[in-house]
Order: structure tokens, then sequence, then C-alpha cells
């Protein structure tokens, strides 16, 4: 019966925007949202291009005004000048802004997306105009995702550019290496998956809650639980490298896990800190040093398990989203 | 008179009643803080011995390096006390969303503010109670955790609880860490008026406390007038332990000079910037009543 009605409904009075009035809905409700992404893409995009052009020729200027490309440069080579600190400012908040990202999506997605409508009744309007809740949710699962999807791509791909191109001048800055958490992120896929899962994340704690406020606050604190620990798994996700040498530590390179003494039976063991010690040495029966690491070449193995692993985490908190609305409107998904 | 004052008592109740949630968490969040930093300040002392230097092989009555090196209360005591500097380092951003989102956004929105206005509360005490009652718990909750992480932090030994111009650990150790908190809750509570509605004004409090933070951060070593230190032997140039450098001097690529801030210097900045930011809560505060005014007519 119920479905007769919606069809003679659609047919009748066909909607001006055609099939996709749920998703031009959508973005018509939360239009201060798409604002507010469309500008942050479009700012980010622009400072990202400023600093892969005038801002690093600037950078480089300076750099190299101040002799610090000599082969024997002085002191003051360790802090950036003005031109090299704005080059570093604006790379450095882009990258944060892509941390910054996940959360701002699970407190929004929370809050607003969900938690808001379900608290004063518009999506249980919604769902008696013809739109099924699964529908419903779906396309507020698929719109944003779409749309954070691409956003998130560009920049990181922006990011990418600007990073892979100025190596040397990141060095003498004493920019963030590969492996810190905020632009190893940015530099890959994992920017965006984060974001994805913040929006699963949001979406999940919206159902639960059925309140706007309650469920930002746990979409946010939930979120900085799950990444947290998927953070710490990070260096486990792909096999570690490791270098030894028999008279002390190798060199310090790349992510590095762990580093110790060894034993003549390879046993790995606390170092005893002899230091040049022959005496010392022989009684803890050491004879070489260790070190566990990641290069730079494990960027994208532990950058593409991760990032399985996030979108894993945020398929599951889809489903139990899409279970728990099933059992909210009886089964009528 | 003497309906007056169990009236009062009677509004502040309503706040600590309607907002229980909030204040179940601020007590648990307190609470929980507190013990940790209780820990650290009772393995602190282990800690310490942890990084100290020592003699291979053991002479002199010096410690030995094996025995230093097999204490790890050093790597617990480090991560203890960095967690609960950031704890109170970026407590502002929720107390901002929080005052702007639920304490004045959500009962802007859902009315319940206007229905109490009506029952015999003036709008002008109904926002004092929700600004008051507030301020009163934050600043006793922080003042207590920034007591007890001083006290954690002994000697504040750089190679454990690292320098103190870093940004959280500055923040955190001082009364700038009250500064910050009640500036969030007086900016959320504007932006809660200003908007009316719970979201928005929940991001718009972020954002502003987003930039005051990060603002203050660039500015921080303007706050007082740095010393300046020159070399005295022309290869060895060399700024005092912890010093913050502001500004090198060059003669072509050597440096002859720089201004800094040594750690003396973290009471005058403290003070400076709890001064801005309570000139700031303040400032926010009287807007937000000359706002609340031009709301009820």
């Amino acid at each position: 019966m119920t479905t007769a009605v919606s069809i003679e409904k659609t047919t009748a009075v066909p909607s001006p925007r055609g099939p996709r009035g749920l998703v031009w809905t959508l973005l018509r409700v939360h239009r201060s949202a798409l604002w507010f992404w469309g500008m942050a893409v479009v700012i980010g995009v622009g400072a990202l291009l400023w600093a892969y052009g005038p801002g690093a020729d600037a950078a480089w200027a300076e750099f190299r005004q101040m002799g610090c490309d000599s082969g024997r440069p002085g002191l003051g080579c360790d802090l950036a000048g003005p031109a090299g600190g704005r080059y570093d400012t604006v790379v450095t908040v882009a990258a944060g802004f892509l941390g910054l990202l996940p959360f701002l999506t699970a407190a929004w997605a929370g809050g607003a997306l969900i938690g808001r409508e379900l608290e004063d009744g518009t999506a249980q309007l919604a769902w008696t105009q013809s739109v099924t809740p699964a529908r419903w949710l779906a396309a507020k699962l698929a719109v944003p995702a779409a749309l954070l999807a691409s956003g998130t791509l560009l920049l990181t791909l922006l990011h990418r550019t600007v990073y892979s191109a100025d190596g040397s001048l990141r060095t003498a800055l004493g920019s963030p290496e590969w492996f810190r958490t905020n632009t190893f992120e940015a530099n890959g896929t994992l920017a965006t998956a984060y974001a994805l899962l913040g929006l699963a994340v949001g979406v999940l704690a919206g159902l639960l809650h059925r309140r706007a406020l309650p469920a930002l606050g746990t979409a946010v604190v939930g979120l900085a639980v799950v990444a947290s620990v998927i953070d710490s798994l990070r260096p486990h996700l792909w096999p570690v490298e490791t270098l030894v040498d028999k008279h002390e530590y190798p060199e310090y390179t790349g992510m590095v896990l762990g580093d110790g003494a060894l034993t003549s039976t390879g046993a790995r063991v606390p170092d005893p800190i002899c230091v040049d010690d022959a005496k010392c040495l022989a009684e803890h029966d050491i004879v070489g040093f260790y070190r566990d690491y990641h290069p730079s070449s494990h960027f994208w193995p532990l950058q593409l398990m991760e990032t399985a692993v996030v979108l894993a985490v945020a398929a599951v908190a889809v489903l139990i989203a899409f279970g728990l609305l099933k059992r909210r409107t009886g089964a009528a998904v | 008179m003497s309906t007056a004052i169990p009236a009062l008592g009677g509004l502040n109740r309503t706040v600590l009643r309607v907002h229980r949630t909030a204040l179940v968490f601020w007590v648990l969040a307190v609470t929980a803080a507190a013990a940790a930093l209780i820990w650290m300040y009772v393995i602190g002392d282990e800690a310490r011995g942890g990084i100290a230097a020592c003699v291979s092989p053991p002479r002199d009555g010096g410690p030995s390096c094996a025995e230093i090196g097999s204490i790890t209360a050093d790597e617990r005591y480090t991560d203890g006390i960095r967690v609960v500097t950031e704890l109170i380092a970026y407590l502002m951003f929720p107390i901002a969303a929080w005052a702007g989102g639920v304490l004045v956004g959500r009962e802007l929105e859902s009315g319940t503010a206007r229905l109490a206005w009506t029952q015999s509360v003036t709008p002008a005490r109904w926002l004092a109670t929700r600004l008051a009652v507030p301020a009163v718990l934050i600043t006793a909750g922080i003042s207590v955790l920034v007591a007890l992480i001083l006290l954690a932090r002994g000697d504040g030994d750089p190679g454990l609880v690292g320098h103190w111009y870093q940004s959280e650990a500055f923040v955190s150790t001082g009364p700038t860490a009250v500064g910050h908190a009640l500036a969030g809750l007086s900016l959320g509570a504007l932006c809660g008026l200003l908007l009316g509605r719970a979201l928005p004004a929940a991001g718009l409090s972020f954002a502003a406390c987003l930039v005051l933070y990060n603002g203050l951060d660039r500015v921080r070593e303007h706050l007082w007038p740095t010393a300046t230190h020159t070399a005295t032997d022309a290869r060895t140039f060399q700024l005092p332990r912890e010093a913050l450098a502001v500004e090198w001097t060059y003669q072509g690529d050597r440096i002859v000079g720089a201004t800094y801030h040594p750690p003396s210097h973290f009471r005058p900045i403290q003070y400076v910037e709890t001064g801005i930011l309570l000139a700031l809560a303040a400032a926010a505060t009287l807007a937000a009543f000359a706002v609340l005014r031009r709301r009820t007519p």
C-alpha cells in the first residue's frame, strides 16, 4: 500500500530536480558545510601552489643569500629566515589542516548531519516522504564521502608535489621527516582514509545518540581513541629492516623502532652502556649493536596497509550504522 | 533578603543539574589527571635517576651505566607528563565548544532560556550564573592541576619534561592555563549568544580558540623585553642554558650575538599573557551581555 502511494506521488508530481532530489536536498540543507569545505579546498590549493612556486623560490633565494648552500654553512643556517619561515608555515599548516580534518568531519557528521536531524525530527519526516531510511543514510554517507575524498585527494596530491620538489630546502629548514604523523598522512592516501573514517564514526555516533551535541562529543572522542590505536599500530604493519654493526650503533635513519645490543648467540639484550670499555663488553658478551627501522622505501607499503586498516574500520562502522538504523525503524529498510 | 539568597542558590543548582553530564565529566577528568600527576610525582625521583650521568665500569662511587640503563621509569614519566601537559594546554577547545554549543547555544535554540526568563530570572542573571558557575569550577580544577603538575615536574629537567618555552609546557604550568580556559569559556558564551544555535556556535567557538591559541603562540616571545648576549670569544657563541633564542646577529656567516629569553622570563611572560587572556575574557563577557540586552528588548 505504502509503495503504491509513493510511486503514484513520484509519477504525479515529478520533482523539478529530477531523481537526484535527495542529493540536492542534502546539499541544500548542509550548504554552510559545503561552503566551508569548498573554501577550505580552494584556500588549501592556493596556499600549496604558492608554496610550490613563489614560496619555495623566495626561501631558496634567502637560503643562498645567507651562504647556506656553500658547503660549510654557518650556525644561522639551522634556523629559517623570514621567507623560509613563511614557506615552512604554509606547508605545516596545510598538513596540520589535513590532520585536523577527520575530527572536524566526525564532529560535523555526528552533530549536524545525523544527530540534529534525528533530534528535531527532520529525518523522521524525510522517511515519510518516499525516502526509505536506508536510502536516507546511504545518501548521507555517499555525498559527503565523495566530496571529502575528491577534495582531500587533490590536497594530498599537491602536498606531495611540494614535499617531493624541495628535499634539500626541507632538510635545511628542519621540516618534518617523511614519517612524522601529519606529513606521513598528508603525503599519501591516509589523509583521505582518515577523513572517511571520521565521517563513518560521526554518522555512527549520531545514530547512537540521536541528539546533536552528545553525538558531536562522542564522535570526536571516539575518533581520537580509534585513530590513536591505529596510529600505534603503524610501524608494525610492514616488516622492519635491521641494521647491524659490530662496534657502534648503525646510522640513525628513517623511522626507528628500537635498538639495542647483540650477544654472541645473536640474542637481543638491552644495552649495558659500556661505550668503549672492552672488559665491560666482554663481561656482557656484547658482539654488536642493532637498530630496527623503516627506510623511506617503506612509505607506500606502510601507507597502503594502514589505509586498508582505516577503511576496514570505517566499513565496520558503516555496517553497524545501517544495522542500528534497521533495528530502529523496523524492517522497513 | 532571605528569599534572594536561596533563589540564587537555586539558579546555581539549576545550572549544575542541567549540565550534570559536563559536571561529572569535568570532575572525572580532573580526578584522573590529578591521580596521574601524583603518580608522576611519586616516580619522579626514579625517573630523574634514569637519565643521570653514569660511569662505566663503576668507579669513584658514581652509578654504573648498566644500573642506570635498567631504569625504565623515565620513559613512563616523560609520557605521563606529556599527556597531562597536552590535556591542560588544550582544555580551552572543549570548554569553548561546550560553552558555545551546550551552555548557551542549545538553551537559546530550544527555548529553555526564554522559559527561564519568564520564571522570575532576568536574562542578565541567567547569563551571569551560566558564566560564573563554570568559571569557578574551571578555575578551581585547573588551579589544582597546575599546582600538581609543577610539583610532579620537580626541577623541570628538559630531558624529561621538554623545554619551558614549548607551547604546551608553557601554557600548562602557570596562571596562563586558567587564562586560556576562561577566555575559551567567555568566547564560547559570546559565540552562543551571537549565533543562538548550538552547532554553529560550537564550531565558531572552536575556530575562535584555534586562532587565539596559535596567535598567542606566535607573539609569546614578544610579550616581554628580551635579554641580549654578545659573543666574548670570536669562535664559540653559546647562549645560556635553556635560553629561548629570539633573534640572531650575524657577522658574515658567523653569529656574534643574539636576543633571547632566559628561563627567568617565564613568570613575566606568564603574567602578561594571563593579563591579555583575562582582558579578552572580560571583553567577550561584556560583549555577551550587550548582545543579550539586544536580544531581549
